[in-house]
């Protein structure tokens, strides 16, 4: 234990060294203070929906009284949905700076609604955010290098390294023990206030223990590059710019090289195709027979075919049943599109197997449910909402030639309520049962 | 002077002799070419892409049939924002803006489809382009390559040597100066060369070409002098090495990542839920059209009825309905404008956080610089934005007027079976509507823009010189 403590008394002493550990230390911390900040002005901009909603929703309402068409009140109102920041999404923000996790839809076509985005600054998402994963990803294997480049060759130069084999448990043990000090202390800067942080988020202390691991092998990994530069018997110069050099090319050129390269491989047909055709399909049916798009409509909605009949004015049966169809010409576009996508967030992970680098970033972004996946799940979400709301409003308005409005208080609230969150999504069709009997 | 070109050619012979330097070299070399034909390549790519969407959109408008004006007001159009040929140097933004837009009556809806959102997790690592290349790359082979220059001369003892055969310790840091300079020069070529070859491209524009070209030869040149200056300033080499590459990853990887970031947190930005809750209010404050009772439009009623010495508006000789939309759409329009200025200064001062943060790390000053040059900053998505805006707006205004002009209020309002094939108006209108043409910026608007970065680029570069003249002064003395 004496020597231990001894060898923390001499690493500490170098001041660079004990510097480095401390910037390092605070460089987390800043890191996870931005995610913090970031995550609780999304819960925040989230809380916030339910007032604005009431709002918006009221007004609606108090039109839609007036027109007693409940298809007024499909066309005009707009639901929101969210996906709320799972509790680590603060340590690896991913994707939720660029892709919304706020989304306000109605009951027309999804195709033209569900790919729209929310306000953000495109300079400010470019350089990609400061965050715990960056911290952990970009600058700890720098910290990794300034500690370990001269690990023996620093000895070796000022000649005490002869001395320090021939010492008793000198030779492979003692660099044994300065590796593994240098490792604890880089590990314990970084993992210590994430898992502070984590546990006043709530993260579960099965995740926390499972990212101190990933920090603990991501670490190793640097470490084993460093010894193994370490054999070569370089200079200490030579090292350190040996191990800059590896940095750069592991953590900044290849990931952009692959990057490339999965674009490449991977075409993605563009999306906005997919709006293209949607909006021919949906605005052809002003031009063809109502007849026909309700035959259509019924073919693939059989549970609505026995409606009554359309008369000559206007209905909102079928301006619903032409979005639907609309919806339903590009259903294989928009399945090709996604599927393509998740090719080539597949590709990207896959790489992550041999990149340390992006499987570090793809694990925690994973973990944190801000990646691809977690944003594809959001859209099914929205999606499962978006059907719950369509057949809600087809009820309305088919059933009866121009149905009733929902003129009730509670019937009224009964359409204003639901989220696509992931309770709501649970929770059924109990958000959109109708109330008022 | 030959004792400084004396000095410089050893100091390069040195270099070359290194072979983990000259492999360095080759592969930056290679890196930037890969670079170059790869962004090259994704810029024609995406931008014939584009091209075509926009020749399919402007082609299904005007095949449209006849249709109530009405409806083609909600039938839209799809536009694309073009990509300039500078793109290829350097993307900036445009990945993570959406490039396409459908413009429609009385919503504004965003720009989508932005390449973020399909390659989800490399992106976020950075792109591979040119500007990459030269912005950070770059600099670190030059500290791999001139990290010792003088400092290895004072460590090993050799600079008394040196000047004992009569160089001044000008001339040496002159000569380590003119060494590395050539390097940088070396280095910079590629990418400069694949600079050329996109301006001559059609529609290239030679005055941002040049503030680019201006702009990283002064980055380059500044990495040159503060390499040299950290080198004066140490006494051993390696600890040259580490300062360099800290002071490396501190402005070139941190800071651009960290400002951004507390840029954002300073000035919030308003979401789209809630700007498109705040637009609906004020339209309920400002005019319902909805409301049979509403003031502003009961006003808007009595004064055209007025105007035209009637009583009814069945009585005007024009669709009343039609211009009731035309008055609406000029409301909520008026809104739209107000609430994207509101957002686009909110953007603009988180920008200019930004920006000053180039006094701090010269690496943010080249970036913003390049891609205004470029064309491919904010300013240049939100003159897109801006003009998609008023295009949708004239659009629309057009429709209206036709429904205004060419559909009777009486057939406008009728519900019976031939209603329907009455109301509409001859496929023929459609053609007359222009395209959607983005007007791009002149290169001197462009170059001008990019003026301030310049400055604050050739600012650091003179205080980069005056503080190595003054460590030139001390260089070698005892401490």
């Amino acid at each position: 234990m004496t020597l231990w403590r001894h060898e923390l008394r001499l690493l500490l002493r170098q001041r660079p060294s004990a510097l480095a550990l401390l910037l390092l230390a605070l460089l987390t911390t800043a890191a996870l203070a931005t995610g913090m900040a970031e995550v609780a002005r999304q819960r925040a901009a989230i809380a916030a929906i339910p007032a604005a909603q009431a709002e918006d929703i009221g007004a609606v309402a108090d039109y839609v009284g007036r027109t007693k068409d409940a298809g007024s009140a499909a066309y005009y109102s707009f639901h929101p949905t969210w996906d709320a920041p799972a509790p680590l999404a603060f340590a690896a923000l991913g994707m939720r700076d660029v892709a919304p996790y706020m989304l306000r839809v109605r009951a027309l076509g999804l195709e033209a609604q569900i790919y729209d985005g929310d306000t953000f600054n495109p300079e400010v998402a470019l350089p990609g955010r400061f965050d715990f994963a960056f911290v952990l990803v970009f600058l700890a294997p720098l910290f990794v290098i300034a500690l370990f480049h001269d690990l023996q060759s620093g000895e070796r130069e000022a000649g005490r390294q002869r001395t320090l084999d021939a010492l008793p448990r000198g030779g492979a043990a003692l660099w044994r023990r300065r590796t593994a000090l240098r490792l604890a202390l880089l590990w314990a800067a970084l993992a210590l206030p994430f898992a502070v942080t984590a546990l006043a988020e709530g993260v579960t202390p099965g995740v926390i223990l499972l990212v101190s691991g990933v920090i603990l092998a991501y670490l190793l990994f640097w470490i084993a590059l460093a010894a193994l530069v370490g054999r070569l018997r370089w200079s200490s110069v030579a090292n350190a710019a040996t191990l800059a050099a590896a940095w750069l090319v592991l953590v900044l050129i290849v990931p952009t090289l692959g990057h490339v390269a999965i674009n490449r491989a991977i075409p993605v047909a563009q999306g906005a195709e997919i709006a293209l055709a949607q909006r021919e399909a949906v605005n052809h049916a002003w031009d063809i027979p109502r007849a026909v798009t309700m035959r259509r409509f019924y073919a693939t909605h059989p549970r609505w075919s026995d409606a009554p009949p359309l008369g000559t004015a206007f209905h909102y049966k079928w301006y619903l049943a032409f979005h639907q169809n609309g919806d339903d010409a590009v259903a294989a576009r928009s399945r090709d599109y996604r599927a393509a996508l998740e090719r080539r967030d597949r590709a990207g992970r896959a790489f992550g197997w041999l990149l340390p680098s992006v499987g570090v970033q793809a694990l925690l972004t994973r973990l944190a449910r801000t990646d691809l996946s977690a944003q594809l799940a959001y859209q099914d979400r929205i999606r499962a909402f978006h059907a719950r709301l369509r057949s809600f409003t087809m009820a309305m308005s088919s059933t009866t030639g121009r149905s009733a409005p929902p003129t009730s208080r509670a019937r009224r609230a009964s359409i204003i309520t639901p989220g696509a969150d992931p309770d709501a999504a649970r929770s059924g069709h109990a958000a959109f049962a109708r109330t008022d009997a | 002077m030959s004792t400084v070109r004396l000095i410089a050619r050893d100091e390069l012979r040195l270099m070359l002799r290194n072979r983990v330097a000259l492999i360095a070299f080759a592969l930056l070399v290679l890196l930037t070419l890969v670079a170059v034909a790869s962004s090259w390549s994704h810029q024609r790519g995406v931008a014939s892409l584009r091209d075509r969407h926009r020749h399919e959109a402007e082609h299904a408008f005007v095949a449209q049939p006849d249709r109530h004006p009405h409806r083609m007001v909600h039938y839209g159009h799809f536009i694309f924002r073009p990509l300039g040929p500078l793109a290829a140097f350097d993307p900036g933004v445009d990945a993570f803006t959406g490039n396409s837009m459908f413009l429609e009556g009385h919503r504004q809806n965003t720009a989508n489809f932005g390449d973020v959102r399909q390659s989800a997790l490399l992106i976020r690592f950075g792109q591979l382009t040119p500007a990459f290349v030269l912005q950070i790359v770059a600099p670190l082979l030059l500290v791999f390559l001139g990290f010792g220059g003088l400092a290895r001369e004072t460590e090993r003892g050799t600079l008394p040597l040196l000047m004992l055969q009569g160089a001044t310790r000008r001339q040496v840091v002159a000569g380590k100066l003119r060494a590395l300079g050539t390097v940088a020069l070396a280095a910079a070529a590629p990418a400069m060369l694949g600079l050329l070859v996109i301006t001559g491209q059609p529609g290239a524009l030679a005055l941002p070409m040049l503030a680019i070209a201006l702009g990283y030869l002064l980055y380059l040149g500044l990495w040159t002098v503060l390499i040299l200056l950290v080198s004066a300033l140490v006494r051993r080499s390696r600890d040259a090495l580490l300062v360099l590459v800290a002071l490396w990853a501190v402005t070139t990887v941190l800071l651009p990542r960290a400002v951004p970031d507390l840029a954002s947190g300073a000035v919030p930005l308003r979401n789209r839920l809630q700007t498109d809750v705040a637009i609906a209010r004020d339209l309920r404050k400002m005019g319902d059209s909805h409301n049979p009772d509403d003031p502003h439009f009961a006003r808007f009623k009595q004064a055209l009825l007025d105007r035209h010495h009637v009583t009814r508006v069945e009585d005007l000789p024009f669709n009343y309905k039609g211009l009731l939309a035309v008055e609406g759409e000029r409301l909520t329009s008026a809104l739209f404008d107000l609430y994207a200025a509101e957002s686009f200064a909110a953007q603009e001062r988180q920008i200019g956080l930004i920006t000053a943060a180039g006094l701090l790390s010269p690496a943010i000053a080249l970036r913003g610089l390049s891609m205004t040059a470029a064309g491919t900053d904010f300013a240049a998505h939100r003159r897109f934005l801006e003009q998609a805006e008023a295009y949708r707006y004239t659009l629309v205004q057009r429709l209206n007027r036709m429904q205004a002009e060419d559909v009777s209020y009486a057939d406008d309002s009728a519900t019976d079976a031939g209603a329907d094939r009455r109301k509409r108006i001859g496929a023929a209108h459609w053609r007359t509507i222009p395209d959607f043409r983005f007007a791009a910026p002149t290169g001197s608007t462009l170059a001008r823009a990019a003026l301030p970065g310049l400055t604050l680029l050739s600012l650091w570069l003179v205080a980069a010189c005056a503080l190595l003249t003054l460590a030139t002064r001390r260089l070698g003395a005892r401490r």
